[in-house]
């Protein structure tokens, strides 16, 4: 029994690190733009079909294929922006019927393109299997892509702390009016929000493509994914995102093995609601005061 | 002489409702402008106005002798126009230290902000004990120092400072005042927005009252009547204006 809590956890803590890179990518654009990305999960499933395209088509190694996928998510990202900007109007409204409808066009196009069937890498290495302490079991892909996920959202950590760009854009997440004083322009922090969101993406999307399966419809049920560790995580803390993603990777993983995979979804909406309704402002989230 | 910053009939106001009424005022360099009023006067919006937070309907704005009449926020930053919030707009969710390196954004004012933040510190010993603290747990006070500290960050040539004394205890807006009475011995070029007539007159070099969007008043602040002015201030001049 203790192996399979063992076993559930690793496997949960593992996919918890690109559960983050999904959720820090709408966080970011959720707090510069106030606008939610419900178009967001596409954006990683597309990167997971660039992968699968150049492997099968140009036969790169799902790994090599990220500079194009960064490349075609990070544009789409900022196409999504461009929609977005022209929004004049009741934006936290409208953006939600824009971005739930694009994600729609999204998800058939890639119907259309790659077909329903479902798909992985077929390269062998990323498949093969490691074994840690006589106990743990995992795919290569997967140890790589959660050692990778957390250098990444180290990255982005530092990014945020440590740079001019990186506190111009939590600047404007905190305070625009006061962001613009400081001689910011917020539509340059809003592009660079989703870009770096698009970057993130694809490195998500590759991981996904590299260590499970991918299937057309699987973009909408990434964006919950990353909306429900949002709001566990409370916005605007880096740390916070990794550890919600840990926590909604365990709790999947422990639903799957204990009970059903059936009940890998409801699971973490029962997450989310418990944790809303015990900490609203989330598990790391601070408590925020107007004004 | 030559003013550093010129307003000339300009009109504003948010959305359908028109705050300032042909605004026209100068700033001259190296001075400590005082603009005094009532609230809803249009004082804040003046300064929102200048710094193109809010468009300006009619009239222009000059900075330097070049048009910038609703020029980007931005850019009049990078042009030496700062405007210095009041304490509350500080980012309350980032460390005092992130707070002052914000305000030296501006791609000129990155090579020294070491120097920048060791002035800062040094004007302002508090944020420096407190640098590593979320600017939210700060006291209105130390706040409005956060505010001032940021600004300066952005090496101004001009600051506009909006009701520094809002809601501070009369000791801190003695030290307040007191900060911004040697920016200007300095030779900095500081506009000041106050409703606390007594403490601004102290210090200013000049007096603009403004009242229901437009000057009411012009004069040097050693010039001024005190009763006079608190005439003005609450509109019992009826008699004998318009």
């Amino acid at each position: 029994m203790f192996e399979l809590f063992a076993q559930s956890a690793f496997s949960g803590v593992l996919a918890g690190a690109y559960y983050a890179l999904i959720a820090l990518g709408l966080a970011l654009v959720f707090g510069t733009m106030r606008v939610i990305n419900l178009a967001h999960g596409e954006l990683v499933l597309l990167a997971a079909y660039v992968a699968y395209s150049a492997e099968n088509k140009l036969h790169l190694d799902p790994l090599a294929s990220l500079p194009l996928a960064v490349a075609v998510v990070g544009l789409t990202s900022i196409a999504v922006y461009g929609l977005l900007s022209r929004i004049k109007k009741d934006r936290e409204l409208n953006s939600l019927i824009l971005t739930f409808g694009l994600g729609v066009i999204m998800t058939n196009a890639i119907l259309m393109i790659w077909s329903a069937d479902i798909h992985s890498t077929s390269v062998p290495w990323h498949h093969d299997a490691i074994i840690l302490a006589d106990l743990l079991f995992a795919m290569n892909s997967e140890v790589f892509f959660g050692v990778a996920g957390l250098v990444v959202v180290a990255g982005l950590w530092w990014w945020l702390e440590k740079t001019w760009y990186g506190r111009a854009l939590r600047a404007v997440a905190s305070n625009r009016d006061a962001a613009k004083l400081m001689g910011i322009n917020p539509q340059f922090t809003e592009i660079l929000s989703f870009a770096v969101a698009g970057l993130l993406a694809s490195v998500a999307g590759i991981a996904i493509y590299s260590a499970k399966v991918i299937q057309p419809s699987l973009g909408h049920h990434l964006t919950v994914k990353a909306f429900i560790i949002t709001v566990l995580a409370g916005m605007g803390s880096v740390p916070g995102v990794l550890l919600g993603g840990m926590l909604l990777g365990i709790v999947e993983n422990l639903t799957v093995t204990l009970a059903s995979s059936a009940l890998q979804e409801l699971a973490g909406m029962v997450l989310f609601l418990v944790v809303l309704l015990v900490m609203p402002s989330g598990l790391f989230g601070r408590v925020r005061r107007r004004g | 002489m030559a003013n550093l910053l010129d307003v000339q009939s300009v009109r504003a106001g948010y959305g359908s409702i028109n705050v300032l009424w042909d605004m026209t005022l100068g700033i001259p360099e190296g001075k400590l402008t005082c603009i005094l009023g009532p609230n809803g006067g249009g004082k804040t919006t003046l300064l929102r106005t200048i710094m193109g937070l809010i468009p300006a309907s009619a009239g222009n704005v000059s900075f330097e002798g070049r048009d910038c009449t609703n020029e980007k926020t931005w850019n009049m930053v990078s042009q030496g126009v700062v405007m210095i919030p009041e304490g509350r707009m500080i980012f309350r969710d980032m460390t005092v230290e992130d707070n002052l390196l914000v305000g030296a954004f501006p791609k000129k004012c990155r090579a020294r902000y070491k120097q920048n933040l060791d002035m800062a510190y040094q004007m302002f010993p508090r944020l420096k004990e407190r640098r590593d603290q979320l600017a939210s747990s700060l006291s209105g006070g130390e706040a409005q120092m956060l505010a001032m500290g940021r600004g300066l960050m952005e090496e101004p040539k001009v600051i506009l400072v909006d009701e520094p004394s809002l809601g501070l205890a009369p000791v801190i807006v003695d030290e307040v005042m007191g900060i911004l009475d040697n920016l200007r011995n300095q030779g900095r070029t500081i506009v000041l927005v106050e409703q606390n007539t007594n403490k601004a007159l102290a210090i200013a070099d000049h007096v603009h009252l403004v009242r229901g969007g437009k000057v009411v008043l012009s004069q040097d602040a050693d010039q001024v009547d005190l009763a006079h002015l608190h005439d003005l201030y609450f509109a019992r001049d009826h008699q004998n204006a318009s």
